[in-house]
């Protein structure tokens, strides 16, 4: 049965999570270091998973490492920084082909792992500190990084979105951090802040493929075995807030052609609430499908919008609607949207719509196992979180919503900012 | 019942794939996937933004469209008089889409229950137009805001604005939605009769993957389509204007909202038309090794250019091959356009004098065979990628054995006969206000 992980601790407390099938073409690991998002080390966090690919002891250059890879047949290492709720993750993951499509003696998972564990534990120093090209090189492209948020204008107006809305939370900082913050980065600062990471914060290694169990730990452990604190940090979870007194509204203009609208609600409903399912069933009946409210009132029959959707940060318990339309349209659209939260709240939901966004979510549940990356963040998703639901459990949630519940979430369900992205007056460019 | 297949068997892939010919011509395709949840069925017919002038034998005069039909009749279709075919999915629990591209539009689900009743809401609902006056004009509407969304989007402008340098004439130039102009010209008459040109299954194919059985997947197909009743389709005759082999213009500029100028470098391949079947796949693969020893991220190029500030990790390099038109787009976000463009034209000149060497073509062969492999996790990917690899008569499955078979000259050779000066285009996405 897909979807079991076997999960063990390893001296120096690293956690690895194996999960045995032979369904898959490959062999795939992920390394997670978990740390708390916040705006004193966002940078830091976001920083460091590029300076360390960039250069390591055993492969002092990028090039010398990639052309290791390719010769592991094209082996895919990639490195990133990840938001979830309040939590900042930094992430190493590597997919190989499985030896068995390659007909030679190889062993992919060792390789594999001791590529990973060169990368992570065993950088490229300079005088107790790391290399300062490479620190230098990585923040320029780390704010240039920033900087190119503006080039999707409706990734860019959901961050906007966010960031107005939870100023003065942790969750309102940007997954990169600040373009101030990396002028104050050092190579030395930098080391000093990776070694405590590395002993301190938890670590989640992840394998999934056609392995055996014990040369799986064996070989993990055997790479993975440098000492740690005895004690890990402790992380707080997602602090969940109260609407503001006065809903926040937010205009900016931009030589663009098509406005975009986001809308940002609390739900007051985190990841182990007992009305999680609920509320996943409730964005789904209004905005997560083709079938949902929001897509038949909006596109299909009023014809103003391409695309339009309601989605979750389930950690924090906030959800977001986006819509691109025409400037003109924005009122007539944004009263069309509020209809249909409050039919929500008013329970007028069918049992048509009830019943097939509930086999919807099943099923993006259950396609979730046939890849071995979403296998994974599936349940990293459950560490961070706090709790590790099981593809059994939240389908039987699923399946057991009913319409009090739905209600009960629409109660909770408060508008807290809308972001309305225009394009400028006379065509004029002018920034917000 | 028995029905007559052909297996095709891929021993590096180890996959089977059954080849079923159904009545009145349709290629049907089963891949079994034992242990997958999910099952995944595309129908696709060759018909893209690019069959924009055609006839049917013995019809001798030819029907002209306005761009953007092909994409217009894809969203179209999910309309019908019983209401919105989307519904018939979610009822089943399925997760239907479908896309346009320049020679197909494909219509698709994915399901983890049900498999036989949505599959029988995929074939009947592509096989049933209904197009009205009120319908097409509501869509006018929601495609228009499809139009201005890839309007702010420099990638897709970039890459547009590219092709209209590189092409003349041919269609390839043209954006696949078409312009909000374009679009107000489509009626319901032009939409019955492209269908009827097109979505004949003649002209279509089905591919089907997932922990299914063939025989199965055949039957349901067969009983299908013979209880529509389809008559005989002349053959369906393309016109594409002579394209010369010269580029429209050398370099093209935009200005948008972005923090960064954009540019990708075109190189329009002329020998692709040709070329057929795996002579056309063969220089696909040819080209992927040509880019990738030439802007890949282990070479020199690469990480000089990173270092210098000239290129980020999204910067790349990609060939596409139809069977008629061919091109090649090398880019990225840079702050210095133009230092960049004499890097990569200048590198391209080194390799033609240098040439490569042995451990550089077969590492980049390594690299290739894995990337693909790995690429089979995916039912999407196997299934997209084997009817677009069909419809140009081509195999997907041919593609390790062509790997082996070719040799670092024919790299060398192909990399001076295809990126060559003449033939390029530039084309610039920069900061709106700045400049």
């Amino acid at each position: 049965m897909p979807g079991i992980y076997v999960s063990q601790k390893l001296p120096n407390g690293i956690k690895l999570h194996f999960l045995p099938t032979n369904k898959f073409k490959t062999i795939s690991i992920g390394i997670f270091i978990h740390q708390e998002l916040s705006s004193e080390l966002a940078a830091l966090s976001a920083l460091l998973p590029s300076v360390l690919e960039k250069g390591c002891r055993l492969y002092p250059d990028y090039l010398t490492l990639q052309r290791k890879l390719e010769n592991l047949y094209g082996a895919d290492l990639s490195t990133d920084i990840i938001k979830s709720g309040e939590r900042h993750t930094l992430a190493f993951t590597l997919e190989t082909a499985h030896d068995r499509y390659l007909g030679e003696n190889s062993n992919l998972l060792g390789e594999g792992l001791a590529i990973l564990s060169a990368v992570l534990t065993d950088p490229l120093l300079e005088n107790d500190a790391f290399s300062e090209k490479y620190v230098k090189q990585e923040k320029n492209q780390l704010i240039k990084d920033i900087k190119a948020l503006l080039n999707d204008k409706a990734t860019y107006a959901t961050e906007r979105c966010l960031s107005e809305m939870c100023a003065g939370e942790r969750f309102g900082v940007f997954r990169l951090g600040k373009i101030e913050d990396y002028g104050k980065i050092n190579p030395a600062g930098l080391y000093q802040y990776y070694k405590q990471l590395i002993a301190r914060n938890p670590v989640d290694i992840y394998v999934v493929g056609d392995l055996d169990e014990q040369a799986v730990l064996d070989t993990v452990e055997g790479y993975f075995n440098f000492s740690r604190a005895e004690n890990e940090a402790d992380l707080p979870g997602a602090e969940l807030k109260g609407v503001r007194s006065e809903q926040l509204s937010l205009e900016e203009q931009m030589a663009v052609n098509q406005a975009k609208l986001v809308l940002g609600y609390r739900t007051a409903t985190g990841f182990k609430d007992e009305l999680h399912c609920a509320l996943l069933v409730y964005s789904g009946i209004l905005g997560g499908f083709p079938h949902s409210k929001l897509f038949m009132k909006v596109r299909e029959e009023a014809g103003l919008a391409y695309y339009i959707h309601s989605r979750l940060e389930r950690h924090k318990g906030l959800m977001l609607i986006s819509a691109g339309i025409n400037h003109e349209d924005h009122e007539q659209a944004r009263a069309i949207i509020e209809l249909q939260l409050s039919d929500m709240a008013a329970g007028k939901i069918s049992d048509t719509e009830l019943e097939n966004t509930k086999r919807g979510l099943i099923n993006q549940l259950l396609s979730r196992q046939d890849s071995p990356s979403q296998l994974i963040s599936f349940h990293l998703d459950g560490r961070i979180g706090g709790y590790n639901y099981s593809f059994e459990q939240l389908i039987e949630g699923i399946e057991k919503v009913s319409l009090t519940e739905i209600k009960a979430v629409a109660e909770r369900i408060k508008l807290d900012t809308s972001f309305l992205l225009r394009p400028a007056e006379g065509g004029e460019r002018s920034d917000g | 019942m028995a029905e007559l297949f052909k297996l095709i068997e891929n021993k590096i892939l180890q996959e089977k794939l059954y080849h079923f010919r159904v009545d009145p011509g349709m290629d049907l395709y089963v891949l079994p996937r034992p242990g997958y949840r999910k099952k995944y069925a595309i129908f696709s017919t060759r018909f893209g933004s690019t069959d924009n002038k055609f006839r049917i034998e013995p019809e001798q005069d030819f029907t002209d469209l306005p761009d953007g039909v092909a994409h217009f009749l894809e969203h179209k279709l999910f309309e019908d008089e019983r209401g919105n075919v989307f519904d018939r999915f979610a009822a089943l629990g399925a997760s239907a889409n479908a896309y346009t591209s320049f020679n197909q539009t494909t219509y698709l689900f994915s399901c983890t229950e049900r498999f036989t009743e949505n599959f029988k809401v995929l074939l009947d609902f592509v096989q049933e137009p209904y197009f009205t006056e009120q319908t097409v004009q509501k869509e006018q509407g929601i495609i228009g805001q499809e139009i201005k969304m890839y309007d702010d989007h420099p990638h897709w402008r970039v890459f547009f604005n590219l092709l209209e340098s590189l092409y003349q004439a041919h269609p390839v130039r043209n954006d696949i939605a078409g312009t909000v102009e374009s679009i107000s010209r489509i009626t319901p008459e032009l939409l019955y009769l492209c269908y009827n040109t097109f979505y004949h299954p003649s002209n279509m194919a089905v591919f089907v993957v997932g922990d299914l059985n063939p025989q199965q997947v055949y039957s349901l197909t067969a009983e299908n389509l013979a209880a529509k009743n389809y008559g005989p389709l002349g053959a369906i005759v393309r016109s594409f204007p002579a394209e010369p082999s010269e580029v429209l213009k050398r370099r093209v500029e935009q200005q948008l909202v972005v923090s960064e100028p954009l540019i990708f470098i075109g190189y329009k391949d002329i020998a692709v038309e040709h070329l057929k079947g795996r002579e056309l796949m063969r220089r696909e693969i040819l080209m992927e090794l040509v880019l990738d020893i030439l802007f890949g991220t282990s070479e020199k190029l690469y990480n000089d250019l990173y270092r210098d500030d000239l290129i980020d990790e999204n910067f790349g390099a990609d060939y596409t091959a139809e069977s008629n038109y061919g091109y090649v787009m090398i880019g990225g976000e840079t702050k210095d356009p133009d230092r960049l463009c004499e890097r990569i034209m200048g590198a391209i000149e080194i390799m033609n004098k240098e040439g490569i060497n042995e451990e550089q073509f077969e590492r980049h062969r390594r690299k290739i065979l894995g990337g693909y492999i790995r690429r089979f996790n995916s039912l999407e990917f196997i299934a997209n990628n084997f009817l677009a690899y069909r419809f140009r008569e081509t195999d997907l499955f041919e593609l390790p054995s062509i790997l082996q078979e070719i040799k670092l000259e024919e790299v060398l050779a192909l990399a001076a006969e295809n990126l060559a000066p003449q033939r390029h285009a530039v084309s610039l996405i920069l900061p709106a206000g700045e400049n």
